[in-house]
């Protein structure tokens, strides 16, 4: 009998040990206040301070711009709104989003995830929670990029697309004004040997390869779902893009930023998220849009666009709907807009914003409204979430193993329509 | 050449031998090195050198006070220990179980443990997700421990059941006749005897824990509670252009406790890891 | 008495047994319901059992890509284990060699790549060593007066790119296993041995070897395992979003990621992962026939 209880302490030791590290470890974030307490009377929930809590994968400083704002708005109602960074925030929502315990009351993200979250049902319309009267004075691309079905879902907040960033202490002469004489100036100035390039371009990514594809006329995937990366015109532009690729070193994102950082790249196409690095490298940079840049074809360039803002999980509205309202809308305002673009150079998604004299006479933000108009916002349909992978690896086997176009679009398209039939 | 001579020549050859293994094998650390403490700039595009270029000690001043580095230190340290001593609450008893009586359904489980643990948990995320979820564990240190726990069971049985394999039992009976129970029997006399079984396992174990980040970052909502290999994947995961530097440094800070260990208790890992099989 | 006797070492293995319910065996038996569900994007909550279905599609990603897949793997596999165990071997025979009196400076140095954190060592390695502007060895080959090579760009040279981090991580603890198995071998064997007139290597062959086979079988076993499972090292270096590399090499684990897990439906996933595990078994029954247990 002694034996036996000797074992049984022994578990239960287990368990004590286990049950003893229970708690849980966070601090702040789940702090009482994301629960009213059970004695709370109903009518003083608003007097209670709230947290809405925010999930995102982006720049820190972006997020604190914004955190700031809305929160010295909100500071009379006792809301207050935290940004908290997840790493890869679409799929820990897919484990968390119905989660009413653990999930974030909204998330802030690109408008390209919004298909896949309206699918599996974690998202509450914009409509349930707030007046639609707060996006009126958005730009309406974005306001459609925030729809799905004609139902919005998410508050845009501002937007971002490619443009060409230069080293103006590296580049010689005028921008080019077609994609011909850029190839001709990337071939006579690009010492691969020696480490140094003209033009760097993550040329393996679809969405750095887009200018391309859409300047061409073709497409990745249609807003029916239907892939087009084997459409003639999306292989005519991929391998009208081999030869740029080929002299634009390792297409990895780290390795053109830190080329171009290092001023051994001369130019890079990216998007504004760079512009802290490259300021805190001390690079003197000049911007300028792709639009202007032609193809053979009369196109200019036609990079995605990509709308960032803010969506609000199903599972947090029966306790903070009306935090939430007020979070939404001051979010909208176009105060956030204005301290986005004057302090990272984010386009805002307000029109009223632009009324700010500081923001109209922001270059980046000028060329980034300027490349709007041909740009193309990314696809938001839940099938687009499939078509990143195939599109990658046509890219690269394109322009890393010098794989023949028609061939690798025709094996990418074939990947792409069946992750798209393993989704149902 | 005399016999002397020639043992001279071989030694000789093979202190060459061995400096040079060593050289080509630290290549890769001497490099992060080097990085973690030139200044900015030199971070990833210098020329090839070993020697930092602009020392400093900023990269590591930033990456201690700048990034909550302490804290998942800390959560590290927290929860390799608390992984060691669920993981041998439950691996020691079981093992001695295993390798002392011969009782039905002794080989089929020890054989079954060997199977489970060849299904690659990455694959069950979503499953062990709910197991959190239904434990109420979710986003607690606890959670992890016992996942982690969990996963390195099985390794611990065996090794350790090993071991006590070849522990004489007549040791065992000697003391029974003392009138010690099971229970104080494997305290007083069969762990100590195991020691070096039992510290291999647990370095093991906390190898394990320290290496995990998959499970920290996905199960860990709030960033402060991650361990060291969580956030530092989380400082790293998209963009290290910026931070090289202090990455490197980040990465020497969190090698030097396992390394301090390793010193400390070779001998042990010597004798732990394989006497095992000496029975047969 | 008898029923006690025949329930106690049950009782000891309870613990143990709970925890791997809980973390092992719950999640694959999970996974199994998963499998027979419609759970994908569009019935993310309200699933329900829909039978063999996911299995009768899951079938079907078991195709050419995945036997080269699999192929792959048990070369990967074996490969590495011959090298691993072939190279700890030689460098522990080295260690033990007589008069070396350095041997525990060069034993502690050996080890350092194991304090390193995996991912850590995985993210060095792919910037510090292979990328093609800043990695050490593009920078040696270009002081040396040849062409840029990108490592981790075909299959052939990724698998051997990959195979090398992999030694590089692993071989301390295949030296450390070795190396104490070494001092395990009673040097008696080896006196009479010598009496016989019979040389260094030939004394190795017939007599070291035997001895220390059964010693580093169970090591060996274990990192069998974790070789063959191996994820990180290949995802991470040639195949993560955003930076894949162009080497379309694939293990059966990045295979079945790449293929069942892109889709978000998680039932026809969890029908692939059961009948990987199902493969896993197969192999594992087969490895463990060298692992004799008395």
């Amino acid at each position: 009998m002694k034996k036996l209880t000797a074992l049984l302490l022994a578990a239960a030791l287990c368990f004590a040990a286990l049950a003893g590290c229970s708690q849980p470890t966070s601090q702040g974030s789940d702090a009482p206040s994301s629960k009213p307490t059970q004695g709370a009377n109903p009518t003083e929930v608003l007097k209670d301070p709230v947290t809405v809590t925010v999930w995102h994968d982006g720049d820190e400083g972006i997020m604190q711009t914004i955190t700031d704002q809305v929160n010295a708005q909100l500071a009379d109602d006792q809301i207050t709104v935290v940004f908290e960074k997840k790493t890869d925030t679409p799929n820990q929502l897919k484990l968390y989003g119905s989660d009413a315990a653990n999930a974030p009351d909204m998330y802030f993200y690109a408008h390209d995830v919004l298909g896949t979250f309206v699918a599996m049902d974690i998202l509450a319309p914009l409509s349930d929670v707030v007046d639609s009267s707060i996006l009126a004075d958005h730009l309406a691309m974005t306001v459609e990029a925030g729809q799905i079905g004609g139902t919005q879902y998410l508050l845009p907040v501002y937007f971002e697309t490619l443009v060409f960033l230069y080293n103006k202490a590296l580049w010689e002469g005028d921008i080019p004004g077609t994609t011909e004489e850029l190839y001709d100036y990337m071939a006579a100035h690009t010492d691969a040997a020696a480490g140094t390039y003209a033009v760097v371009n993550q040329h393996t990514n679809a969405y750095n390869v887009s200018p391309f594809i859409n300047g061409f006329g073709g497409y990745v995937i249609d807003e029916n779902g239907k892939p087009g990366l084997n459409d003639p015109k999306t292989i005519e532009a991929a391998t009208y893009n081999q030869k740029f690729g080929a002299l634009q070193a390792d297409g990895d994102y780290n390795t053109v930023t830190t080329l171009f950082n290092e001023g051994k790249a001369a130019a890079i196409i990216g998007g504004p998220w760079l512009v802290s690095g490259i300021e805190a490298a001390g690079i003197d940079y000049g911007i300028a849009s792709l639009s202007d840049i032609k193809l053979p074809n009369g196109n200019g360039l036609a990079p995605f666009s990509g709308i960032q803002g803010a969506g609000v999980l199903k599972v947090a509205l029966a306790e903070k709907k009306d935090a939430i309202a007020k979070v939404l809308t001051a979010m909208a305002a176009p105060e956030v807009g204005v301290d986005l673009a004057n302090k990272s150079g984010c386009a805002p998604a307000n029109n009223k914003s632009y009324d700010d004299p500081q923001v109209a006479g922001n270059e980046m933000i000028a060329v980034i409204q300027k490349t709007a108009s041909t740009a193309r916002p990314m696809p938001n349909i839940p099938e687009m979430n499939a078509m990143w992978g195939p599109a990658e690896a046509m890219l690269t086997a394109i322009n890393k193993n010098g794989a023949d176009p028609a061939q690798a679009a025709d094996e990418a398209q074939a990947a792409a329509e069946q992750a798209i039939a393993d989704m149902k | 050449m005399t016999r002397k001579g020639k043992n001279a020549v071989r030694l000789t050859l093979l202190n060459a031998g061995f400096i040079l293994l060593c050289l080509v094998i630290l290549v890769p650390v001497l490099y992060a090195l080097s990085i973690s403490f030139s200044g900015q700039g030199a971070a990833l595009s210098g020329e090839l050198s070993l020697l930092p270029k602009d020392p400093t000690l900023e990269n590591y001043r930033a990456i201690l006070f700048d990034k909550p580095f302490l804290l998942w230190l800390k959560n590290s340290l927290l929860l390799s220990a608390g992984t060691i001593a669920l993981s041998m609450l439950c691996a020691v008893p079981a093992a001695y179980a295993a390798s002392r009586w011969r009782f039905a359904g002794r080989r089929g489980m020890l054989r079954a443990l060997l199977v489970l643990n060849a299904f690659p948990q990455v694959l069950s995320m979503f499953a062990l997700f709910r197991v959190l979820r239904l434990t109420g564990t979710l986003n607690t240190h606890g959670g992890l421990v016992m996942i982690y726990a969990g996963s390195m069971c099985v390794f611990a049985i065996w090794n350790m059941k090993g071991y006590f394999d070849t522990i004489p039992k007549e040791i065992e009976e000697a003391s029974k006749i003392d009138g010690a129970n099971d229970f104080q029997m494997i305290v007083r006399i069969v762990l100590p005897l195991a020691r070096p079984a039992i510290i291999v396992t647990c370095v093991m174990v906390l190898i394990t824990v320290w290496n995990e980040y998959l499970f920290a970052t996905t199960f860990l909502l709030d960033s402060r509670s991650y361990s060291l290999a969580g956030g530092l994947y989380q400082l790293q995961s998209n963009d290290y252009s910026r931070n090289w530097s202090v990455f490197t440094a980040a990465s020497m800070l969190a090698s030097l406790p396992l390394l301090l260990i390793f010193f400390k208790i070779q001998k042990y890992m010597v004798s732990g890891l394989t006497a095992g099989g000496v029975k047969e | 008495m008898e029923q006690k006797r025949r329930w106690k070492p049950w009782f000891y293995c309870l613990p143990a047994l709970l925890l791997i319910l809980t973390v092992i065996v719950f999640p694959i038996a999970y996974t199994g319901w998963i499998s027979l569900t419609n759970m994908n994007l569009y019935h993310w909550t309200d699933y329900e059992v829909i039978g063999f279905g996911n299995y009768a599609r899951a079938l079907f990603k078991f195709d050419s890509g995945f036997l080269s897949a699999l192929a792959t793997t048990l070369v990967w596999t074996a490969l590495n284990m011959v090298i691993q165990i072939g190279l700890g071997f030689l460098i522990a025979l080295g260690l033990n060699a007589p008069g070396l009196r350095l041997k525990r400076v060069y034993k502690t140095l050996l080890m350092v790549p194991w304090a390193v954190p995996a991912y850590i060592s995985i993210l060095l390695w792919r910037v510090g060593m292979f990328n093609t502007e800043f990695g050490i060895l593009n920078k040696l080959l270009s002081v040396l007066g040849f062409a840029k090579v990108d490592f981790l760009a075909g299959n052939g040279i990724a698998f051997l790119s990959c195979m090398a981090l992999n030694l590089w991580m692993a071989l301390p603890f295949m030296i450390s296993t070795i190396d104490g198995a070494l001092q395990s071998v009673d040097g008696s064997l080896y006196e009479s041995a010598t009496l016989d007139g019979a040389g260094f290597w030939r004394r190795t062959w017939s007599i070291t070897v035997p001895a220390i086979r059964p010693i580093i079988a169970p090591a060996a076993v274990m990192t069998t395992f974790i070789t063959f499972k191996q994820f990180d090292i290949i995802y991470l270096l040639t195949q993560q979003r955003g930076y894949m590399t162009g080497a379309t090499l694939n293990t059966v684990i990045t295979y079945a990621h790449q293929n069942a897990f892109a889709s978000n439906n998680y039932g026809l996933s969890s029908a692939v992962s059961m009948l990987l595990f199902v493969i896993i078994i197969l192999f594992s029954i087969l490895t463990n026939r060298s692992l004799r247990e008395d």
